[in-house]
């Protein structure tokens, strides 16, 4: 025989007072343990959402990023005529060799960090189409003038439209901002290739992106490129090869586990008052329910489920709170910045909650209420009946 | 029966939930310390013996862009300069791996020992590593991860550059800041690299720490309008200009630790109220034996604190003890090397712990105190 669902979950809130600070302390792992999985969640998200299938990402064997790559005019002469790179309208391949450069810049709240400086090609505005003026003008091919991202502009000086910063003895003119649309875009400046090049003083450039006329050809690219010793370049798809750049979410993922453990140990010792007194107080009751009829084991189920009851409730909430974060950061316009280890550069994310993170966040809340409730309820299904009966 | 006794005898009656209070409270103060190491690590990173006299010289665009060798005899003749090394990234990775585990630089051996001269290792491997080319020494950590010895020979492909490194490991050294890295020699790079002359940064000791202002304005003045300007800074400087990359990582750690704390105060609170609710009839006889409002609030005080108190020490003393005498770096799988609790890391815990133990008794204690004598015999639990 089952106990009915409502008697427990009226137990939950007509002892409110007992259940509040156990309902709360669990929503706040839940609330830790969602946000820490949505940021890194944004962090993989703020590069994975890059690239077009079509295009390829060339750069030299070994570089495990752009900035840390050296390609070649030479090279560039030798790739930029193969049959499988789609021609324009005007027959010109659409090819573009650009020039990452780290620049070090100071934040509006201080500190400084390392920012994304694109050289970019008019072939290699054409291949990402996501980045949209939103503010200003696009550079001027031949000017010192820069167009930033608008989400890095928002967190670093000098970056309003009209304003100006110098990189080593040069001064860059911010003269329009961008959108990426998300992209990993998002966290860099752009100005054109050639000037970049007599700027950083480099006779080389960073990587080629192509666009190919059927996405079979990549594999036939890299094969091509692979068999001609003069050239050591990797061929990568535009997507693998922004969805590799994301090594820094792992540390943030592992921590989430971590303190959401740790403090998961903390709301199961709540829980586990919480329910022995809501238990002592009940004594009379178990025994009326005993005397009734209701087997042991039927206790123990209901009070455990009580237990789930009362977490899940508090997980519930804690959704609700991180996504209530979510909302709010949104809305304000509230954004991250931090390093990422692959390219040392700074990346903005945002937080991006996922269904399988507030699903394992309420698994957490259930353990908390499961392992919790356990040892009261043994107890509560062990107490002699009659003895109980007569409990004050 | 003094008063004294009463306070513990009332705290412990139910021994089951005392010891589930002052667990929670340990587990969260435990986290909440670990919380602010981790915090201080990231906005305050710990001295380094020396720091005080090194100087680290990177190009003004950027860590990542490089300087050029000739600098070199133009710092070692500004007055002050002791000691010049170049400090070259390899971006190296160990066979396996999937990234840089641990850094390796190009250096001058005999400069890196006057500069850096609180890594301790054997004279004979300074020797070593000055006499053979390809010579490298190994911070003990990783030494021991990989299971290196001196003697043994290391392959690194790197990010950077072109061609793979063999080195041969002429000493294992420790007592650094992080006892991680790989220093080897700038002369052999630059023999295996296509570009030549080329350094990543420049790190120098200067003679005493009156000169280092001045030294540091005269190099940044004398490259001031070349074609590679540089910024010189002192260590602490340039670590905190390193550490300040992390961006919001620290606002987040923060956001955390104040989530802890509320938590904390929540379950606390509770309990206390849980405890004081079952003896309502208890108080009303005690006040109706003449003792006093006042004295009523202070024996819940004193139980409430009692409790915060044992769940403090426990949780501080013990997170004290293991970032202190653990072993840090295996216990994170190497990705921290040394978790310093700072003695005002521990004040601010004690003083969260006392706020927890006054805080939770306000609440039960004003229930206490306003309500009636025949109220309080008349509540059944």
């Amino acid at each position: 025989m089952l106990l009915t669902f409502k008697y427990n979950l009226r137990n939950v809130f007509v002892r409110w007072r007992a259940t509040i600070a156990t309902t709360l302390s669990v929503a706040m792992v839940v609330t830790v343990y969602v946000l820490m999985q949505a940021m890194a969640g944004g962090l993989v998200k703020s590069s994975q959402n890059t690239g077009d299938p079509r295009n390829v990402m060339i750069v030299r064997k070994g570089s495990p990023a752009e900035s840390s790559s050296i390609v070649t005019r030479e090279q560039f002469q030798l790739i930029q005529f193969l049959p499988m790179i789609e021609r324009d309208e005007k027959g010109q391949p659409l090819i573009s060799a650009d020039l990452v450069n780290l620049i070090n810049l100071p934040r509006h709240d201080g500190g400084e960090a390392n920012v994304t400086l694109r050289g970019v090609t008019a072939q290699g505005m054409t291949l990402r189409p996501q980045v949209k003026l939103v503010s200003g003008r696009w550079f001027t091919p031949g000017h010192r003038e820069v167009v930033v991202s608008r989400k890095m502009a928002e967190r670093f000086a000098s970056c309003a439209v009209g304003e100006s910063f110098k990189t080593g003895l040069h001064k860059l003119t911010v003269v329009g901002w961008f959108d990426g649309s998300d992209s990993a875009f998002d966290s860099e400046m752009w100005m054109d290739a050639d000037e970049a090049r007599s700027v950083f003083d480099r006779e080389s450039f960073s990587s080629f992106l192509a666009r190919v006329s059927d996405p079979n050809d990549v594999a036939a690219l890299r094969e091509r490129l692979d068999a001609d010793k003069r050239l050591t370049l990797r061929v990568d798809s535009e997507v693998a090869y922004y969805s590799e750049q994301t090594m820094t979410a792992k540390p943030l993922r592992y921590m989430g586990v971590v303190l959401a453990t740790a403090m998961s140990i903390g709301a199961m010792f709540a829980a586990m008052n919480t329910m022995y007194a809501s238990i002592a107080a009940r004594t009379r009751e178990i025994g009326t329910l005993r005397v009734l009829g209701f087997r042991r084991r039927t206790v123990l189920g209901s009070f455990v489920a009580e237990g789930a009851m009362l977490s899940l409730l508090g997980g519930l909430l804690g959704c609700a709170l991180a996504l209530l974060a979510q909302a709010a950061c949104l809305a304000f316009g509230v954004r991250f910045g931090t390093m990422n280890f692959n390219t040392f550069s700074e990346v903005v994310f945002q937080f991006q909650i996922t269904l399988p993170d507030l699903l394992k966040g309420l698994v957490f809340a259930l353990a908390v209420g499961v392992i919790g409730s356990l040892p009261p309820a043994i107890r509560a299904a062990r107490m002699p009946a009659i003895q109980a009966l007569k409990a004050v | 029966m003094t008063f004294a006794s009463f306070i513990a005898k009332n705290a412990l009656r139910n021994k089951r939930r005392a010891a589930l209070s002052i667990l929670s409270v340990a587990v969260s103060l435990f986290l909440l310390v670990f919380l602010m190491v981790f915090l201080r690590l990231l906005t305050h990173p710990p001295d380094t013996a020396g720091a005080e006299l090194r100087v680290a010289v990177r190009n003004k665009i950027s860590i990542t862009q490089q300087l050029p060798a000739r600098q070199r005899p133009v710092i070692e003749k500004i007055p002050g300069v002791v000691a010049v090394t170049p400090f070259t990234w390899f971006g190296g990775i160990y066979k396996n791996e999937e990234s840089t585990t641990f850094a390796q630089f190009a250096t001058d051996p005999l400069k890196l020992r006057e500069i850096f001269a609180e890594f301790k290792m054997p004279d004979e491997a300074y020797a070593a590593f000055a006499a053979e080319r390809t010579a490298c020494v190994l911070g003990k950590l990783s030494a021991d991860k990989y299971g290196l010895k001196v003697g043994d020979r290391v392959v690194l492909t790197s990010s950077l550059y072109p061609n793979p490194l063999e080195f041969k490991i002429a000493g294992i050294y420790s007592g650094s800041q992080d006892d991680k890295n790989l220093y080897f020699r700038q002369d052999y790079l630059d023999e295996n690299s296509e570009v030549k002359g080329q350094v990543g940064m420049w790190w120098l000791k200067v003679r005493s720490a009156e000169d280092m202002p001045r030294v540091i304005e005269a190099i940044n003045k004398t490259f001031e309008n070349s074609s590679a300007a540089v910024r010189a800074e002192t260590e602490r400087a340039f670590q905190l200009g390193f550490i300040s990359m992390w961006g919001n990582i620290s606002l987040l750690v923060g956001l955390i630790s104040s989530a802890v704390v509320f938590t904390l105060l929540l379950v606390t609170a509770s309990t206390m109220s849980m405890a004081v609710r079952e003896r309502l009839r208890e108080m009303a006889i005690l006040k109706a034996l003449g003792y006093q409002r006042p004295m009523l609030f202070a024996f819940i005080l004193a139980e409430s604190f009692g409790l915060a108190a044992a769940g403090g020490l426990l949780g501080i003393g013990g997170s004290y003890c293991l970032f202190t005498y653990g072993d840090i770096p295996k216990l994170t799988n190497g990705f921290i090397s040394t978790l310093e609790v700072a003695p005002q890391t521990v004040g601010i815990a004690m003083a969260v712990t006392a706020a927890l133990g006054i805080l939770s008794s306000i609440m039960p204690g004003l229930a206490v105190m306003r309500m009636s004598v025949v109220q309080g015999l008349k509540a059944l639990d």
